[in-house]
């Protein structure tokens, strides 16, 4: 498989602050990855550094081979870009918006003109395409900066929190899109503090913290290295002494906490016991009102990374 | 698409984004308006100076009567604002993360805002041949007129490079401009003060430090050249050809001094930005 995105030992300063601190990882074709971290930790200053708008202090990144800052123009020919809340001319209407940025690609005026069409459909601004961008809605921006991104059919789509300021309904229609493209062998690149977004169209997720990478990999690998163990919650009636005595006696039961009626069983193995806790509860004529195998989010796994980071 | 083709593309978006932002129907505006008022000006007041002689001759006081601060202002404005204005409203990223060299963005800038001071150039220089014709009756000495406007096209290359120049390294566009301004007054002033003692001396180093500074070349290359190709100084309007510098002071050879002191102050400023541009980060949102 070969690498679409390579950034080797990156580091970038202002002044004193060391804003990236020898960041390495590589994105190959065909892959969502998920660019996770706080906020100020470096997810903006890496992607701007891929597009050659910073420069680095140390280290490289490459686009498809091609170093962005030693030749921009065969580097990014092949990049699609959306900003976080982009900044865009606000006299230009979208459709004036899209040609130019057509025009930088070296469009054909026909292609210009099909793909203007194409994506002010795509991404559900058609009848505003004659509409100065300046008097656009901070989500209808979000939506036509990615369209701009898309311009140029790229091989690589970088988005800086593509979804931000989008209704709910964009927000799923946005990312149906992304996974879409990610099938047509595109490769998209989603910096995001969203978890549950990335989670659910990320094929792999790096996560960076205070400048540095404390996880990179494809996401269930994440998940699995960050499951230590499974754990069941049990909702019943009435959590009587005997059903949780009864509980913790099994020999495959680590724990079990109680909060009220509800249980929380914790798991020596990663297996689902589900079936043999609700037959003991029941065997105790205890009264189930809930079962429930607790598996590790991205959400838990992003927090116990960036605790592990911060004890560091 | 080769480097040229990119450049051009980036010159008409500075031409629409100037058309948009309204800038060129401002200073349009304000050329016509500098143009008419001293022509109806001296033709209310009629000086005893306006003999038949200098009145076929207004319309080189058209073409050049805003050479000294207008048309450099002008350039001030429309430079200083080119590059800054990108930065202070976050839109130099979304234009440099296409695939074009930086090098050619900042040319496609400066030649944009270059062709659209020289549209208002022509304007001016259009105006005044009209307006010499409407009050003061038929000019003569009309075929110098292209090379005349090249010459103040040409002269106006120093102060638009250096604001242009300035516009990078602050990326704020008011301060840019202020500060060319300031340069131009400066400079203004200095030269006067060394014209002056040179006067009181008759010390050759003072008359040539004046010229050295970046306002004699801008503001006198295009009356130097006046002076050569029209032979006539009865035009009070041709008497000074610069801030301090009469034109009983000139030398022979002035018109090629002012010409290369153009061309170097031009080359340094553009080299300058040109290393800003290509040696450091394209900063974010700024105002």
């Amino acid at each position: 498989m070969s690498s679409v995105i390579n950034v080797s030992n990156l580091s970038k300063f202002y002044g004193d602050f060391k804003a990236l601190d020898s960041v390495s990882f590589t994105v190959d074709k065909g892959w969502v990855y998920g660019y996770l971290g706080p906020n100020g930790a470096g997810k903006t200053t890496t992607i701007r550094t891929l597009l050659g708008l910073l420069r680095p202090d140390e280290g490289e990144v490459q686009i498809a081979g091609v170093n962005p800052h030693k030749d921009p123009v065969r580097a990014l020919r092949i990049v699609g870009y959306a900003p976080e809340l982009p900044n865009l001319q606000p006299f230009f209407s979208a459709e004036q918006m899209l040609d130019f940025m057509g025009k930088m690609f070296g469009l054909s005026s026909q292609a210009r003109r099909e793909r203007v069409t194409q994506l002010l459909e795509l991404v559900g601004l058609k009848e505003q395409g004659k509409k100065k961008i300046g008097k656009y809605s901070k989500g209808m921006v979000q939506r036509f900066s990615v369209a701009l991104a898309l311009v140029n059919d790229p091989l690589v789509l970088i988005m800086d929190e593509p979804t931000i300021g989008m209704d709910p309904e964009a927000t799923v229609h946005f990312r149906d899109l992304f996974l879409e493209l990610s099938k047509k062998g595109k490769t998209v690149f989603i910096s995001s503090h969203l978890l549950d977004e990335v989670q659910r169209i990320c094929t792999h997720v790096g996560m960076i913290n205070r400048g540095r990478i404390v996880l990179s990999g494809p996401l269930g690998q994440v998940l699995e290295a960050f499951t230590q163990q499974w754990v069941i919650e049990a909702e019943l009636k009435e959590a009587t002494p005997e059903i949780v005595s009864a509980l913790r006696s099994l020999e495959y039961v680590k724990d079990v906490k109680v909060e009220g009626n509800k249980l929380r069983i914790e798991l020596k193995e990663k297996k689902d016991f589900r079936g043999e806790i609700s037959s003991e509860i029941f065997k105790h004529e205890g009264v189930l009102l809930g079962l429930n195998l607790h598996k590790i989010t991205l959400e838990d796994a992003y927090l116990q990374a960036l605790r592990g980071d911060q004890q560091e | 698409m080769s480097a040229f083709r990119r450049a051009a593309v980036i010159a008409g978006y500075e031409w629409r984004r100037a058309l948009a932002k309204k800038k060129v129907l401002a200073l349009v505006i304000l050329a016509v308006l500098f143009e008419t008022m001293p022509f109806i000006l001296l033709t209310q007041v009629a000086p005893a100076f306006m003999t038949e002689e200098v009145k076929v001759t207004m319309w080189v006081f058209g073409a050049l009567s805003g050479q000294s601060m207008f048309i450099q202002l002008v350039a001030m404005i429309i430079a200083g604002g080119s590059m800054a204005e990108e930065y202070e409203q976050g839109t130099a990223d979304i234009m440099l993360s296409k695939p074009i060299k930086k090098v050619e963005y900042m040319a496609g800038k400066f030649l944009g805002g270059f062709l659209l001071l020289v549209f208002i150039e022509a304007i001016m220089v259009v105006l005044g041949i009209i307006f010499a014709f409407a009050f003061f009756g038929p000019q003569r000495d009309l075929m110098f007129v292209p090379i005349i406007y090249l010459a103040i096209a040409y002269s106006t290359l120093v102060f638009f490079s250096l604001s242009f120049m300035l516009g990078e390294v602050f990326r704020r566009s008011t301060v840019s401009i202020m500060t060319a301004f300031g340069i131009l007054i400066v400079s203004s002033i200095a030269s006067s003060f060394l014209s002056f003692l040179y006067m009181q001396s008759s010390n050759q180093f003072y008359l040539d430090a004046s010229r050295w500074l970046p306002t004699w070349s801008a503001t006198s290359f295009p009356s130097l050249l006046v002076s050569d190709l029209i032979k006539w100084q009865q035009n009070p309007f041709l008497m000074v050809t610069g801030p301090g510098n009469p034109i009983q002071f000139r030398t022979s050879g002035d018109v090629l001094l002012a010409a290369i002191m153009i061309g170097v102050y031009a080359v340094v400023f553009i080299l300058m930005a040109a290393i800003r541009v290509a040696k450091s980060d394209v900063t974010k949102k700024v105002a």
